[in-house]
């Protein structure tokens, strides 16, 4: 640390080198932290998590009984010990709520002012922050598995939308309007994602098993249809022609650049793509244990120098190297199916919500002090804790 | 760390886990301390020991394992963090917190380690919560998810208390419906029962003016004697119109009770002393044949009907709660018990009912009750063969008939009873009885009082009346007589039989149309005529009964009891024994002492060597039990601590479908009928019919 400390003085690296060498090794160290607590709100299972990109202060989480929790994470105590509040709450009194489960929320890219939020009621709610009233509701035939706004976009305020229907469903927020339909999947759109780097390019994954990409100037078709094969023939049997998984598609998630599409499906799989080809890299992550039937959101990691994926396994987070597959860790904390985790990209933290009503936050582990504090056996009592927290793997006797 | 304190840490684990105490051994758990303190390597080897002994699927290993967890968890902070990294999978295994996995058998252990795991870690929660996250996290799922009640005693989730409460509902729903068809039967069914009882009662008040129980034992405290007088001044309450009928059946009882008199007087005597009770016996007669005719039929409806219908009700009530309807239950039930009871105390002394059709004596009559209640199917008539108890009520000579000797005469229409002097009755009524009955054309009793007239009988016979030295010499006739099945031999007796032995050959085949001159061929076969003019005899030989007992001793230390003639089915052939039931010649005892040695060693298999053992502590004799442990050993269990989790599923069900379900028994199954079904299939296979089966 001191080296690079010093390199970066002198002006022999690149500023970035360090930023990257830091935030690589906290996400290496992220751990279940005593210090970090998130206030038990939500009294069901937690279905989503989006934490905003504008302060990276709030985290909107969505709980199965329709409850909207906004949280605030900052920390100014001055202490490691900090309990995340819960800043405003759509409970269940409240009578705008949802009806049903609550299967994504979304804050607006460049406000905190307004977020979207879509359930199984089959309505999608466009609410306003500082009096939690919806501002505009969405419609539609079946239930909304998942929708998404352009992170980037400058040109278009649409939202994308995958509910029971086949049909993409594109709501405009300046007229407040369904404003277009992308038609090209056979079943239920489970996830949608707005590429990240190019503001019309669209991703969807769906029960049928297939992953399109789309060009939404372009109604007529999709772009691309993923294919995991690589259209080598010889490999897919012939209903198995243009599939991304050998099972229903749920989770969907571009890397950071958006240069690299990753996709999960049932059949315990997750598979990296090119985005801009649509060719499988076929990067093998192993078993991905996978047995949602609804949307599965997982995330990557953005600034570190081998990028990493967090993906919901079981009741644990898998933690993967990005282009290697190779398993990091798996982070155990939950006692129940994890349905979403969300990566705080300004400090290196994971954020996680599963059945058992639990958000957890996996904080990175304070590098240990060069120096040991010698302390007498007196107080050995007292020490427990901070030992306990920093990590040391001592044994003691007290009798 | 040392190889020796390793192997001996997994030792002591499994010794502890495998021991199937609800307790641990504190000894064993002081020596897995004191190797902890040493390095945290054992402990880290404790933890993984611990970890996969929980894995085990036997709740008494598990909740061993859980023990030795809890006292480490106590004790060592690097414990502490081993187990709660991995708190999830801990809860798996003790909580049962997937309900993919429920704890393993046995269940009662498997409920004790669910309570006591979910009560240390409330305690552990309290004490390290704060310090251990996950510790605290999976306190909290157990609370908010699972829905723990941390206070219930035994420690149940919410689920586990809605199945309890729904098979509750269902329950009562179930006994709702049980009650409420029992209670319309009962309603139904009161006013019948209500009318035996009844019946019954003034049955038994015809029978018996004043029977009653307080009656019977106020009677008891009375002499026989005093009795009479005491029911002479009862008379007087009588309702005026029975009063007449009910003096007469007194006086006769009165008589009837002076008859007995002298019997009875000596239990009398002892009465007094109050240790035999006064018996009341009452005997049928033609008066009141009627009234104890009905009064059985009303008992068998009682006991065969409405007791069992009762006692049902009882059971359902008592069963489901409903309070009202089990004390109406009970009243009935004890009213018709009481009922019974009057009955019993009665002691009808029942007349032969002859006239019974068997069918009649069906069910629920218990016999021990009424010996001398026989019911014999109704005979007419001739009949072949009279056993000899019954030959009296035949009107026939009591004296059996078995040697062979034609003395039967040759009237053409012949009767095989042998002739008879017929009086021979003990009592006049039987007498007059049976000259009632010869005035009736289809007795038995008729025929032969025909016979007596029609046949020119000897005068030795016909003329003795009742004189008992005419009796004994027609016994002595016979007693030689045979008594024989008829035959045509009989029939022909003396004469020449016309056609017998010959065999008529028609001409013709057909079975109307014959030609009008008969040309019938007579062929005389010999063997035939033969045939028809013998008879054959079975000499059985003389029944002897058996009066000597097989005498072997038994292992409850009595000697068998079997009666047979040669052999004893059990002991082997009979040989004359002492009291002990040792054998008398010294051969005999030395062939059994050898066998008994021999069947001993045969049996050594079941013989349990612990138990022997202790005998002989106890005891101070050798009985072999090392010779028993030795042979034993071999088949020895790895934890005979632990209950046994197979031996439960040792039932008769999962024992037939070891056979049934037998992998060769199967293949072997399989391939007969499929050979069947392709022999079928070759054979018919162009026939659309069979084609497809």
């Amino acid at each position: 640390m001191l080296g690079f400390l010093t390199a970066r003085q002198a002006g022999l690296d690149d500023p970035l080198r360090m930023r990257r060498v830091e935030s690589t090794r906290r996400v290496l160290s992220l751990k279940l932290n005593p210090d970090r607590d998130v206030d038990r709100v939500h009294g069901n299972g937690i279905n989503t998590i989006d934490i905003e990109t504008i302060e990276g202060r709030y985290m909107l989480t969505g709980g199965a009984d329709g409850v909207i929790v906004i949280y605030d994470l900052e920390n100014f105590s001055g202490t490691p010990q900090y309990t995340c509040k819960a800043v405003c709450t759509v409970g269940r009194s409240s009578q705008h709520v949802h009806k049903f489960s609550v299967e994504t929320v979304q804050w607006y890219p460049y406000d905190t002012g307004m977020f979207v939020s879509s359930s199984f009621d089959k309505t999608m709610k466009v609410w306003d922050t500082e009096t939690l009233k919806p501002a505009e509701v969405f419609e539609f035939e079946g239930n909304v598995y998942s929708h998404h706004l352009s992170p980037i976009a400058r040109k278009h305020s649409l939202i994308a939308v995958g509910t029971k229907i086949p049909k993409i469903q594109l709501c405009d927020l300046k007229s407040g309007s369904r404003i277009h339909v992308l038609q090209g999947h056979k079943a239920e759109v489970l996830s949608v994602r707005w590429s990240p780097r190019y503001e019309h390019i669209l991703a969807s994954a769906s029960a049928d098993s297939k992953v399109k990409v789309w060009d939404v100037r372009r109604a007529s078709s999709s772009l691309l249809t993923l294919d995991q094969h690589n259209g080598d023939k010889s490999k897919a049997s012939s209903e198995a022609v243009n599939t991304a998984h050998n099972g229903r598609v749920n989770g969907l998630c571009f890397t950071g650049d958006g240069l690299h599409l990753l996709t999960t499906g049932t059949d315990d799989r997750m598979r990296l793509w090119n985005s801009a080809t649509g060719e499988n890299t076929l990067v093998n992550y192993g078993k991905v244990c996978n047995e949602s039937r609804k949307k599965l959101q997982f995330t990557v990691t953005c600034g570190c120098s081998p990028e990493f994926v967090f993906v919901p396994c079981g009741s644990s987070v898998a933690m993967y190297a990005l282009h290697t597959g190779k398993l990091v860790t798996m982070l155990k904390g939950h006692y129940n199916n994890i349905d979403c985790c969300e990566f705080h990209p300004d400090y290196q933290e994971l954020y996680s919500g599963g059945k058992d009503c639990n958000i957890l936050a996996w904080v990175p582990v304070l590098r240990s002090p060069d120096v040991e504090v010698e302390s007498n056996s007196a107080d050995k009592v007292k020490k427990k804790d901070s030992r306990s927290s920093s990590g040391l793997k001592e044994h003691d006797y007290i009798s | 760390m040392e190889l020796f304190q390793r192997d001996r840490l997994s030792e002591l684990v499994e010794e502890l886990t495998t021991s199937g105490q609800p307790q641990l051994n504190q000894d064993k758990m002081k020596e897995i301390k004191k190797i902890c303190k040493v390095s945290s390597d054992y402990i880290d080897h404790v933890y993984h020991s611990v970890m996969s002994q929980l894995n085990r699927d036997h709740a008494e290993i598990r909740l061993s394992a859980f023990q030795i967890a809890n006292e480490l968890f106590s004790r060592s902070h690097y414990f502490r963090v081993l187990l709660v990294d991995n708190f999830q999978e801990f809860l798996e295994l003790t909580v049962e917190t997937d309900s993919e996995q429920p704890l393993p058998p046995p269940k009662e252990v498997a409920r004790k380690l669910r309570s006591l795991a979910i009560q240390t870690i409330q305690s552990w929660q309290s004490s390290y919560g704060v310090a251990y996250k996950k510790l605290a996290l999976g306190y909290h799922f157990l609370k908010q998810v699972k829905k723990v009640d941390f206070q219930d005693a035994e420690a149940r989730t919410i689920a586990e208390r809605r199945r309890e409460e729904e098979r509750r509902r269902r329950m009562e729903t179930i006994y709702k419906e049980i009650v409420e068809t029992a209670s319309n039967d009962m309603e139904e069914s009161f006013q019948e029962i209500e009318a035996t009882l009844t019946e019954m009662e003034s049955c038994m008040r015809l029978l018996f003016p004043e029977f009653d129980l307080t009656n019977i034992q106020f009677a008891k405290t009375r002499s026989p004697n005093s009795q009479s007088a005491n029911e002479c001044s009862s008379a007087d309450e009588q309702p005026c119109c029975s009063k007449d009928l009910m003096d007469n059946r007194r006086e006769r009882m009165i008589q009837d009770r002076e008859e007995k008199q002298s019997n009875v007087a000596e239990e009398g005597g002892t009465e007094n002393n109050g240790t035999i009770k006064y018996l009341i016996n009452l005997s049928e007669t033609e008066d009141n044949e009627a009234v104890v005719s009905t009064l059985i039929d009303l008992r068998r409806l009682m006991k065969t009907k409405h007791l069992p219908a009762v006692q049902g009700w009882v059971k359902v009530f008592t069963k489901s709660g409903a309070e009202q309807q089990l004390l109406k239950a009970l009243d009935l039930k004890s009213s018709l018990e009481a009922a019974l009871e009057k009955h019993r105390e009665l002691h009808i002394d029942y007349k032969k009912r002859v006239r019974k059709v068997m069918k009649a004596s069906s069910d629920g009559e218990d016999d021990t009750d009424y010996d001398d209640f026989d019911e014999v199917p109704e005979k007419e008539g001739y009949e072949p063969h009279i056993p000899e108890c019954l030959r009296a009520e035949y009107g026939l000579d009591p004296s059996p008939s078995t040697s062979t000797a034609p003395v039967i005469t040759k009237a053409p229409a012949k009767r095989p009873a042998s002739p008879t002097s017929l009086f021979s009755y003990s009592s006049a009524k039987q007498l007059k009885r049976l000259t009632e009955e010869e005035q009736d054309p289809t007795c038995a009793a008729a025929t032969l009082h025909l016979l007596r007239q029609k046949l020119p009988m000897p005068a030795s016979q016909t003329s003795c009346l009742s004189s008992h030295s005419c009796q004994s010499t027609s016994c002595q006739n016979t007693n030689d007589a045979p008594v024989v099945p008829f035959g045509l031999d009989l029939y022909y007796w003396d004469q020449e039989q016309p056609n017998s032995g010959k065999i008529i050959k028609l001409a013709s085949q057909h079975q109307f149309w014959a030609h009008a001159q008969v040309e019938e061929e007579e062929v005389e076969n010999k063997e035939l005529l033969a045939e028809s003019r013998s008879r054959y005899i079975s000499f059985p030989g003389r029944f002897t009964p058996v009066s000597h007992y097989c005498r072997a001793p038994l292992g409850n230390g009595t000697l068998c009891q079997r009666q047979d003639r040669y052999k004893c089915p059990f002991h082997g052939r009979i040989i004359p024994r002492n009291d002990e039931g040792r054998p008398l010649s010294e051969e005999d005892r030395l062939r059994e002492e050898q066998e008994s040695r021999k069947k001993r060693e045969e049996q050594n298999d079941w013989r349990d060597a612990e138990l022997m053992r202790d005998i002989e502590a106890a005891t101070g004799e050798y009985l072999g039990s090392d010779r028993v442990a030795k042979k034993g050993k071999g088949k020895k269990k790895k934890y005979s601590n632990l209950s046994d989790l197979k031996q439960n599923a040792n039932t008769s069900r999962s024992r037939l479908e070891k056979k049934v379900f037998n992998k060769t028994t199967m293949s072997r199954v399989a391939q007969v009928m499929n050979k069947a079904d392709k022999r079928k299939h070759d054979k018919f296979s162009n026939q659309f019919n069979y084609a497809l089966n």
